[in-house]
């Protein structure tokens, strides 16, 4: 037994760091504690954050309070130097006894704030979770979507897109899809648009008189209308049934999010159509924000020409993909794929692009 | 509908989390997730590490039908797997045909593998491609039962850090090359090799691992080894070479490893080292050695003896010590226990040694004098455990009674006598 004095820790000596979650609390933890974090730590020492309550260490945008609770519990046991290894494992086997959404969350906290440790024990407790288990219980379990159709889940797997021909095959197909897609939204928006007009018209002034400093009503207009297209792409996703009604559309889009009291978005929804409706050479910009990356303008010329390269495209390749090439994220429109001899042919397999 | 119950947990999680939970999976629970939903149709797909083992078989009665099985699954994964490939590792008692095999290793190659682990089949060996020669990136390699026969034109794994090669045939004069054309080296295992003579150069190794018969193992450029592992088996033209053998065996293997920490060998390690070896010289001192175990020491070989104390009296820094006897008693010849007064170094003291251990201890002579004159040569002794063997029971307490009265230098220390377990 060693002889010397026993250390004294005095409470006020403490020093503590501020930390602000993404939902705006503010708290303040033992500074040893908090710089077990190497984010934490990189930021009080790079940045001076953490000082005090006002010049706190923002902290990333997937940890809030609770989880943070969470982390530092972990890094409070574990930063005491003298434990013995058999005593972190025994806190680490407890710590994980979670329920599925805390792991997950605590996952992409830790991963978030470089928290490797505990990345690694959530990730072992979720595949824990996941093992043994049948698709429909995992399903359950982790409040997946039940999205591929029964073709698609019978279907052998097969291989990935990545090869840079098919990227480019992809990209000459989703060129072509698209213009089809905004001839159909123009037959369409005409529609919805004189059903809607009148209403319109006087929102449209409130919002106008409303907004005060233009620029910046319209900057948020626009991405309102990005999160719009964004969101009717997304329902035209979700939505399972194929017709292209616009009640259907704009059920969905507001089924989506945005609601029927929120006067801004419908405005901007407007905005949209009208935009839609006056200026379809204009088109393409303005849907650049699409997750495909296409600039070129589409006129008549323009699409026999891509319907040319296209065929060329597949004959050249010349291989047997009846199903292979990933496309519409819409199954709605059915994309299209070759047979061996080069014509086009639709089929219903729609492969994940994200 | 509310969304947020039904909100999706875990999709969208960065993908290097997906990754991480899906190597802890079985492979055929990671690739299953692949009809979860559509975000997670190629998750699987870009892991690094692939594993095939038991859990990847399908029951079914019929062998060949289980090796169909594993065979299809496994070039299915390759093929539809995307990115580099980091870990392969292929472990199962079935044995895929050589075509199979071939294609998975030049597949692999061409992916950035850097763990290679094949351990197949229970009793045929699968000849390895060459292919395997120049996959650059390799750092981890662990090869079982495997022809192994390197092309003229191999450079080396420059990047190799751990080689195992367990029953692996491959031409003597190449394994020396093998492994000195591996820079990196730091882990070397050979396991049930046959009759060999080895020379080993490896600038970095660090830990060595040796189980076979061998004739004459030379570590000539080892100046970092730290870990040393040997299991040494005996045929009867290998104890002949001994017997006709020049040159100190102990000079020659631990010649000139300065760093050694950790020293551990098994049966017929410390008979080897006894030939050739001279009473009384202790050129090289391992100052970093701290645990020496060995196993199947004969007490009733005064050249095995040597061998050890040699050993124990050259590493001043010694802390622990683990022997264990061979139970072989010819008990008709004399015991010159006068070496213990005259010819050893009175003088000697082991300063850090805390802990001694003794295994199938038979109570034989110099057994005693060892004990005795470990106990009297301690000062910071802690623990002397003594187990004896289950073969002498009636002996015991005399030789309790025996020890307990030897001198300690150590205040601290205990003597214990524990029952081995059966």
């Amino acid at each position: 037994m060693s002889g010397g004095p026993m250390a004294i820790v005095k409470p006020e000596m403490k020093s503590y760091i501020w930390l602000q979650t993404a939902d705006g609390s503010i708290q303040q933890v033992e500074q040893e504690v908090a710089m077990y974090c190497p984010v934490i730590c990189r930021e009080v020492a790079q940045n001076s954050t953490g000082s005090s309550k006002n010049n706190a260490v923002v902290l990333p945008e997937r940890v809030n309070a609770a989880v943070l609770g969470l982390i530092l519990d972990f890094c409070r046991f574990h930063q005491v130097a003298g434990r013995s290894n058999k005593e972190r494992k025994i806190f680490d086997e407890k710590y994980i006894r979670l329920d599925t959404q805390k792991l997950c969350e605590l996952a992409s906290a830790a991963d978030s704030l470089q928290l490797k440790p505990v990345v690694d024990l959530t990730s072992r407790a979720l595949a824990r979770v996941i093992e043994g288990k049948t698709p429909e219980e995992i399903r359950e379990t982790f409040h997946l979507p039940d999205d591929l159709t029964e073709e698609e889940k019978l279907e052998p797997l097969r291989n990935m897109t990545d090869d840079p021909r098919i990227r480019l095959l992809n990209r000459l197909y989703a060129k072509k899809r698209k213009e089809l897609n905004e001839r159909k939204k123009l037959k369409n928006v005409e529609v919805e648009e004189q059903q809607v007009v009148d209403e319109r018209s006087v929102d449209d002034l409130l919002s106008f008189i409303n907004g005060g400093d233009g620029d910046s009503k319209g900057v948020r207009e626009t991405k309102n209308k990005k999160k719009t297209r964004g969101r009717k792409e997304q329902a035209r996703n979700n939505s399972s049934n194929n017709e292209a009604g616009n009640c259907n559309k704009e059920s969905s889009c507001l089924a989506s999010g945005c609601l029927n009291s929120d006067i801004s978005d419908m405005s901007s929804l407007s905005r949209n159509s009208k935009l839609q409706n006056s200026a379809s050479a204009t088109f393409p910009s303005k849907l650049d924000f699409d997750d495909f990356d296409m600039d070129d303008e589409l006129d008549p010329v323009m699409q026999e020409k891509i319907d040319r390269e296209v065929e060329d495209f597949a004959r050249r390749l010349n291989c047997d993909w009846p199903e292979i090439l990933s496309l519409a994220p819409e199954r709605r429109l059915g994309p299209i794929s070759m047979n061996g001899n080069g014509s086009l042919k639709r089929c219903t397999a729609g492969v994940d692009r994200g | 509908m509310d969304t947020d119950s039904g909100r999706d947990l875990i999709s969208d999680l960065p993908q290097s989390i997906i990754e991480t939970i899906l190597i802890k999976l079985p492979l055929l629970d990671a690739v299953r997730t692949s009809v979860l939903s559509r975000k997670w149709r190629y998750k699987w797909a870009t892991i690094t590490e692939l594993v095939f083992n038991d859990t990847c078989l399908i029951p079914c009665q019929d062998k060949a039908i289980i090796s169909c099985n594993l065979v299809n699954f496994i070039t299915r994964c390759l093929f539809l797997h995307d990115g580099p490939i980091h870990k392969f590792e292929l472990n199962t008692s079935y044995s895929p045909t050589s075509p199979d095999l071939d294609q998975w290793l030049l597949f692999l190659s061409r992916k950035d593998i850097k763990e290679l682990i094949i351990d197949i089949g229970e009793d045929d060996w699968f000849r390895a491609p060459s292919c395997l020669f120049f996959c650059p990136k390799l750092t981890h390699l662990v090869l079982v039962r495997c022809e192994l026969n390197p092309p003229p034109n191999f450079k080396g794994f420059l990047s190799l850090k751990h080689l195992s090669l367990q029953q692996v045939i491959i031409p003597p004069h190449d394994i020396e090359g093998l492994i000195s054309s591996c820079p990196l080296l730091e882990s070397l295992t050979l396991s049930y090799f046959d009759s060999l003579e080895l020379t080993i150069r490896a600038p970095n190794l660090k830990y060595l691992n040796l189980e076979g018969e061998f004739k004459d193992i030379r570590l000539e450029n080892t100046p970092h080894l730290i870990g040393i592992s040997v299991a040494m088996y005996m045929t009867d033209d290998i104890a002949e070479h001994f017997e006709q053998s020049s040159g100190c065996n102990f000079d020659k293997f631990l010649g000139c490893v300065p760093r050694l920490e950790r020293l551990i060998g098994h049966i017929y390690f410390t008979k080897y080292l006894s030939i050739g070896n001279e009473q009384g010289s202790f050129p090289v001192m391992y100052q970093n050695l701290k645990f020496i175990e060995l196993y199947q020491v004969s007490f009733e070989d005064m050249k095995e003896l040597l061998v050890v104390l040699r050993l124990i009296v050259s590493s001043p820094n010694l802390e622990e010590l683990q022997i264990s006897s061979s139970s072989i008693t010819t008990t008709t010849d004399i015991y010159d226990l006068d070496f213990w007064e005259k010819d050893w170094p009175a003088d000697c003291t082991f300063g850090k040694l805390k802990i001694v251990q003794m295994s199938d201890f038979s109570g034989l002579p110099h057994e005693i004098a060892f004990i005795k004159f470990l106990l009297g040569h301690s000062p910071v002794l802690e623990q002397m455990i003594v187990a004896p063997t289950i073969y002498v029971t009636d002996k015991v307490v005399k030789m309790l009674i025996d020890l307990l009265t030897f001198r300690r230098a150590s205040p601290l220390a205990t003597v214990k006598f524990v029952q081995e377990p059966l």
